[in-house]
């Protein structure tokens, strides 16, 4: 048996703990930094995450669910996000995403209290094999040049429009349209980008 | 700091850059805060007497950053995003994962932000190396601001205001105020006579 490399050296990117998923294709100059990028990655899908070319995923968590695909395209910026995916996360080229902000496509748990009972018992210890009740999952589309600012939050089954700008600290929850200025929680539509 | 500008104690092997200058009575916790240090100013960093910086804040300064620090400061986390000037008073605490940025670092337009995306994309270490427009950021004596805020480009917060949890500070904030919400809005004022001066 051979000594286990620490840090192996792969063929294509770059990521600092542990193998890439078979499932989870990375284009060429394309790196991944930062601790655990893919601890939370249970996507069973065959194309779980396509990566673009000479990207920067910095500090960057795929939590991907078991159903969960991720499509991102060429030449985007992410520092410290966390894409949490349960269905479907398309993002586009030349999008920056800035310092602990959140994508999120699902709703986590049931909106209805006695489904969130029954989720409360099949996420625990004592679960015994019970399923967890339906979850409202909508996906997110960024399209391409979208800027998004540090601490923002983007919520299921919005679409933000190309070239919008998306201020730090906003919330989004509905669809943007392209080159929109927004800002505030919940996000609105503040300007025009130039 | 020891001789050797490492930290004692520090569970990050870093040094504390040369061009900041930490008083001896500060407290600063890990040499990572500066991880992202850039600064090529003669002194890009000055933490007063008695201010304390925790291992979470992250000085991530450009090439011609200045950042002041006053004194019985407290930070607690969160993210100086700097190209130009960010000035904190005294006796302020900030809390976690707080983000103070003079500058967007890229254009609005998106074609002029696709020619830095390029840049980057082959830059090694991967950053952003263009010169930013960026206005300085002031935040007077005895401010707090509470966690997870931002406060943006050009913004100024003046003495002994309180900034809530989460607000997004778009536009100056006038002394003695409490102001709340994304965008930020003052929601009442506070007495100065009821602020006691620190021993």
């Amino acid at each position: 048996m051979s000594t286990p490399t620490p840090n192996p050296e792969p063929a294509h990117g770059l990521w600092s703990r542990g193998p890439l998923p078979s499932n989870a294709q990375v284009g060429a100059d394309t790196v991944i930094l930062g601790d655990q990028p893919f601890k939370r990655f249970h996507s069973k899908q065959p194309a779980a995450l396509a990566l673009g070319t000479k990207c920067t995923m910095d500090g960057v968590h795929f939590a991907v669910g078991p159903e969960g695909r991720v499509k991102i395209g060429d030449f985007c910026y992410f520092t410290n996000v966390v894409l949490l995916c349960e269905l479907e996360v398309l993002i586009g080229n030349y999008v920056m995403i800035g310092w602990n902000s959140t994508i999120a496509d699902t709703d986590f748990h049931p909106l209805a209290p006695a489904e969130r009972i029954a989720d409360a018992i099949a996420c625990s210890p004592l679960a015994n094999g019970r399923k967890r009740p339906a979850i409202a999952c909508r996906p997110v589309v960024i399209e391409d040049d979208v800027w998004i600012g540090p601490n923002v939050t983007i919520l299921k089954g919005v679409r933000i429009g190309q070239g919008a700008f998306i201020e730090a600290g906003s919330l989004v929850t509905r669809d943007m349209p392209p080159r929109a200025h927004v800002l505030g929680n919940p996000a609105q539509v503040v300007g025009q980008v130039e | 700091m020891n001789p050797d500008r490492s930290i004692p104690d520090d569970w990050y092997p870093g040094n504390v850059p040369e061009n900041v200058t930490v008083h001896p009575d500060a407290y600063l916790e890990s040499s990572y805060s500066f991880e992202l240090f850039r600064s090529q100013t003669p002194e890009a960093i000055r933490i007063g007497r008695g201010s304390s910086i925790y291992q979470g804040v992250m000085f991530d300064l450009g090439k011609k950053a200045q950042v002041r620090i006053g004194e019985f400061s407290l930070m607690n986390g969160g993210r100086i995003i700097c190209e130009s000037d960010i000035e904190v008073g005294d006796y302020c605490l900030i809390s976690w994962s707080v983000v103070l940025m003079d500058s967007y670092r890229v254009p609005q337009s998106p074609a002029a932000r696709r020619r830095q995306l390029e840049a980057v994309g082959e830059s090694s270490p991967r950053q952003l190396n263009a010169p930013a427009e960026a206005r300085p950021i002031r935040i007077g004596n005895n401010v707090w601001i509470g966690f997870e805020s931002c406060v943006l480009p050009g913004v100024s917060i003046g003495e002994g205001s309180v900034v809530g949890a989460r607000s997004v500070v778009t536009e100056d904030i006038p002394p003695f105020s409490v102001a709340v919400g994304n965008p930020a809005r003052v929601i009442r004022k506070l007495t100065p006579d009821e602020a006691k001066p620190p021993v």
